[in-house]
């Protein structure tokens, strides 16, 4: 009796182990992909403190913005998202004040610089556009591709991250995490 | 390490532009004495624990270290039984199947009965 309900259910294993196999494939296919509101390990944490380049040699450094909630996009102009999104930030910067929002740029993997410069004519980009030397700040900020976009509130802290280009809604979803009520 | 931008290949050996940078990184940490633990703790900080080829053992990664040697230890055990079974079936006078204990019967009794 014992030996024939075993055999039961060993019969039914193969297709059970196959089922389970199945859906784990599924449900690993139909995982959302890296666009949008992104998990980092990064967030609820200090920003990375970095040493960055205006595009005319100036040091900056992003720990002079504490105090201000910031928004950091990485960014390159041979990055079409990044094109689709760049007139969204001109957009937001222009919401910029000394002691509020503080938009600032930074250029990934931009092998010709003059690139870079094209890039900020052509969306006549207001905020600063800094220069990443060794992509420690990239590194820093965990970024593996553009663009990527961090929302940083005003005691220094990592609130948001999104990749893959900011839409409206995103965007506004990214400032409401920093305090910053947008549109 | 694994190399952020592509599938699977560590920055050692990938030559794209940020595992050459993350190489460097890496360089710098060890020269600057940082222990391994210490600089594989600040790449997992920044690219989560996704970064390493060979996951961390705890959590849910348990399940991927603990399956093969679950697997190996199924199959031992599947073999061992399987072998036994045999053996059983091997030994003279055990044999459950009733047309070879007729054959055996028939063909003692007629050897019994030539001699």
């Amino acid at each position: 009796m014992v030996a024939k309900r075993l055999a039961g259910w060993r019969r039914w294993l193969p297709p059970v182990i196959s089922a389970v196999l199945v859906t784990a494939l599924i449900a690993a296919l139909l995982r959302p992909g890296r666009s949008g509101i992104a998990g980092s390990p990064l967030l609820d944490k200090p920003a990375p403190a970095s040493t960055l380049r205006s595009l005319d040699g100036v040091k900056v450094e992003l720990a002079s913005l504490q105090g201000r909630p910031v928004v950091v996009n990485f960014w390159a102009s041979w990055c079409l998202p990044c094109r689709d999104e760049a007139p969204l930030l001109r957009s937001l910067s222009e919401t910029q004040s000394d002691r509020g929002l503080a938009v600032l740029g930074i250029s990934f993997q931009e092998p010709e610089l003059q690139n870079a410069r094209a890039f900020i004519r052509e969306y006549a980009l207001a905020y600063p556009s800094l220069i990443d030397p060794g992509a420690r700040t990239a590194i820093n900020y965990g970024v593996s591709g553009v663009p990527e976009t961090f929302f940083i509130d005003r005691q220094g802290i990592v609130r948001s991250a999104d990749r893959g280009g900011l839409t409206p809604a995103r965007l506004s979803e990214g400032l409401s995490r920093i305090g910053i009520k947008w549109p | 390490m694994r190399c952020p931008t592509c599938t699977g290949l560590p920055i050692t050996e990938s030559g794209d532009a940020l595992s050459i940078q993350m190489r460097r990184e890496v360089r710098d940490q060890v020269k600057a004495s940082q222990s391994e633990r210490d600089i594989y703790g600040l790449m997992v900080a920044r690219y989560g624990s996704a970064t390493l080829l060979k996951p961390p053992k705890q959590g849910l990664n348990l399940v991927v270290w603990a399956t093969p040697l679950l697997a190996l230890g199924a199959g031992a055990v599947h073999f061992w039984r399987t072998f036994r079974f045999q053996q059983t079936r091997r030994e003279p006078g055990t044999a459950t199947d009733p047309y070879l204990a007729q054959v055996r019967q028939e063909t003692g009794s007629r050897k019994s009965g030539d001699s």
